[in-house]
């Protein structure tokens, strides 16, 4: 068989072809998979884990409170959930204050591809004052966010959807922070 | 004979003439100078300034010759080779060019240099230098120049000026000077300035450096001018504080401030204005307290006999960035920031000392946000940019560890009168300490959030005790 006659027959068993398929309707047909109802992917909850977050205390330091609460391997969700934790307040040893001090949440989470995180709060009081609130806000939930997810970097924190140069006239809060475990108290 | 051959004639006939003419003064003892290189000397003719230098290199051994292909008298020494011109001040080393002080002439002998161009521009490539002996000079190995000074440029732009800060590889004589055309240059009179470029250069009036032979020059935006400079030998770096030169009617203009005397003790006392700063539940603001103390502080510093300068005399709002560019303007010797603490938690007390913290240049932190800092320079609001504010630290890093050495020194005083535990000193950026090119500390005296110590702060005695406590800790860092 030469390869004019091959190639004449393929001609022709595709025009076949073609022609079967046009006349079954054309187009393609919307594909439905039917799984077995035991293999349906089910969301699995995130697997509980230790965390860390931080509270000032009344030496004017940051204190660890340990909090064990299902947490999820994406930095973003990771970030949401220690906010979500800070936010709520200090629990366990009740002579700790809160980390944010007014009514505050979390507007929104943003990280980059450098791994800077930014944490959008609502806008402070302008009755914020003192270094120490500036600092012990800011290192408290810096930090509490760094110890707890590894593959951030530095944190910045905006307040109601604006960069801030400083709070209360101090602390440089235009740029991203790193860890500064200098506020933490020693154990 | 052809018009070439009589021009030929005439040029030689020309050149005759002022041999024979040179030939007379070197007769002449006083209008000689000796060189002695190894242990062999020549005395050659000079004109004024300038002497015969092509004898002085074949006396060395090195081969020397004007190049008539090159245009250029051509001095070949093992693999080095060095051009120079008659007219020219420009010096071709191994390809490449070097502006020299002043240019060769010509002479009867060929060439005549000064002496300096013979050190710096000849000698200096060919690993030589010159000694003075009686009645002239001896070329000893070893050259003048053969440690070049490594320079790290970082700008820090505040609302009015900028401090350009050059970190120097190794100890230098410096000057730097406004050229009549009104470029900045900043001339190396022992040494030849690299500029390191590995560190990213930004500044909003500092376009551009660029080092050349002996000077490195500064590319400026239009109207800045230096205001002021100086050199601070512990490491070595030149400080060089860039400004609008002329006073023009600006809504906020430049407090050109020239430091006659002693570098003072800068003091900064904390808010003013209408920013209160942190209030006591009587009513005491942080504001008051601390420019009460900041007087008390400059009176007992002035008292012991050093000259303080105030960054507000009264209740005036002034931005943090110009407390620090004053601070630099003045050259301060020390910046010590005064503050009185605020806390949501009222039984929080203590007094506490801070210094700058660089950990946002951490220099993988920075290498990673370079690119992206760049990016959002341009869209940056306000007048810092991002990339700003790395090029700020830089400035306060070279003075971190003195500023360490401020800040234990001013705590370990207020420990020691406030009977306080020691709460140790911290670090973290504060706005005020960064970009300050001296040892530079912030203090918080107390909390005026604690009622016992609120009340306690408003007492003159204690006022007068806490200047005191910061004045002898001043004293301990500047007699370290
Ligand atoms: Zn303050």
């Amino acid at each position: 068989m030469s390869w004019r006659v091959a190639l004449i027959a393929l001609a022709v068993v595709a025009a076949v072809a073609l022609l079967a398929w046009l006349l079954h309707g054309g187009g393609p047909q919307p594909v439905q998979q039917v799984l077995p109802s035991e293999e349906l992917p089910t969301p699995t909850p995130a697997p509980e884990q230790r965390i860390v977050l931080l509270f000032p205390g009344g030496d004017g330091l940051l204190h660890p409170e340990l909090r064990t609460v299902p947490f999820p391997k994406e930095p973003h969700a990771r970030i949401r959930v220690v906010m979500r934790e800070l936010l709520a307040g200090p629990a366990a040893t009740p002579r700790l204050a809160p980390v944010i001090p007014y009514e505050a949440e979390l507007n929104a989470v943003f990280v980059d591809s450098d791994g800077n995180a930014f944490i959008d709060l609502t806008a402070p009081p302008d009755s914020l004052q003192g270094s120490s609130t500036e600092l012990l806000l800011a290192y408290g939930v810096v930090d509490s966010i760094l110890l707890n997810c590894p593959t951030i970097s530095a944190v910045q924190i905006l307040f109601g959807g604006h960069e801030v140069g400083t709070l209360t006239g101090h602390l440089d809060l235009s740029k991203p922070l790193v860890l500064n475990k200098r506020f933490i108290a020693a154990s | 004979m052809g018009f070439q051959d009589l021009k030929r004639l005439l040029q030689l006939v020309l050149i005759a003439l002022i041999i024979g003419a040179g030939l007379l003064p070197a007769q002449d003892l006083d209008r000689t100078i000796e060189f002695q290189f190894g242990g062999r000397a020549i005395v050659v003719p000079r004109f004024g300034p300038r002497f015969e230098v092509l004898p002085v290199l074949e006396l060395m051994g090195a081969e020397a010759g004007y190049s008539p292909a090159a245009g250029t008298f051509i001095v070949v020494w093992g693999e080095r080779s060095i051009q120079f011109a008659i007219d020219h001040k420009m010096v071709l080393i191994d390809g490449t060019l070097q502006e020299a002080r002043d240019a060769p002439a010509a002479s009867p002998g060929g060439v005549a240099v000064s002496l300096t161009f013979l050190d710096r521009s000849l000698l200096s490539p060919m690993d030589h230098h010159l000694e003075p002996i009686p009645g002239g000079y001896r070329i000893v190995p070893g050259a003048r120049f053969a440690d070049p000074v490594t320079v790290r440029p970082a700008a820090a732009d505040f609302g009015a000026t900028t401090t350009l800060l050059l970190s120097l590889s190794r100890p230098a004589e410096v000057l730097v000077e406004e050229t009549p055309a009104g470029a900045v240059v900043v001339r190396f009179e022992d040494a030849s300035p690299q500029l390191d470029s590995t560190v990213p250069f930004r500044s909003r009036r500092v376009h551009s450096l660029t080092s050349r032979n002996q000077t490195i020059e500064l590319a400026l935006a239009s109207g800045v001018g230096l205001l002021s400079w100086h050199v601070v030998e512990d490491p070595p770096r030149v400080i060089v504080e860039l400004g609008i030169a002329s006073p023009t009617p600006t809504p906020a203009p430049v407090q050109v401030v020239r430091r006659t005397g002693p570098r003072p003790i800068v003091i900064d006392p904390g808010h003013g204005g209408d920013d209160v700063g942190a209030r006591s539940a009587d009513g005491l603001m942080e504001k008051d307290l601390v420019l009460g103390i900041a007087h008390r502080l400059k009176r007992v510093l002035e008292a012991r006999g050093h000259p303080v300068r105030l960054t507000r005399e009264d209740d005036v709002h002034r931005a943090l960035t110009d407390r620090t560019a004053l601070a630099n303007r003045l050259e301060a010797r020390v910046f010590i920031s005064l503050h009185a603490n605020a806390s949501t938690v009222a039984s929080v007390s203590g007094a506490e000392t801070y210094y700058m913290s660089l950990d946002q240049s951490s220099t993988d932190a920075e290498a990673a946000a370079t690119a992206d800092l760049e990016n959002r320079a341009g869209a940056a609001s306000g007048e810092r940019s991002p990339l700003d504010l790395i090029l700020w630290d830089l400035a306060q890093a070279e003075v971190l560890n003195e500023s360490a050495d401020l800040a234990l020194a001013l705590q370990g005083r207020l420990n020691a009168l406030l009977g306080l535990r020691d709460r140790g000193v911290k670090q973290a950026p504060f706005v005020v300490l960064t970009g300050a090119t001296m040892p530079a500390a912030l203090v918080e005296v107390g909390f005026l959030s604690n009622p016992s110590q609120a009340s306690l702060l408003a007492q003159p005695t204690r006022q007068q005790e806490l200047a005191e406590a910061i004045a002898d800790g001043v004293e301990d860092f500047v007699r370290r």
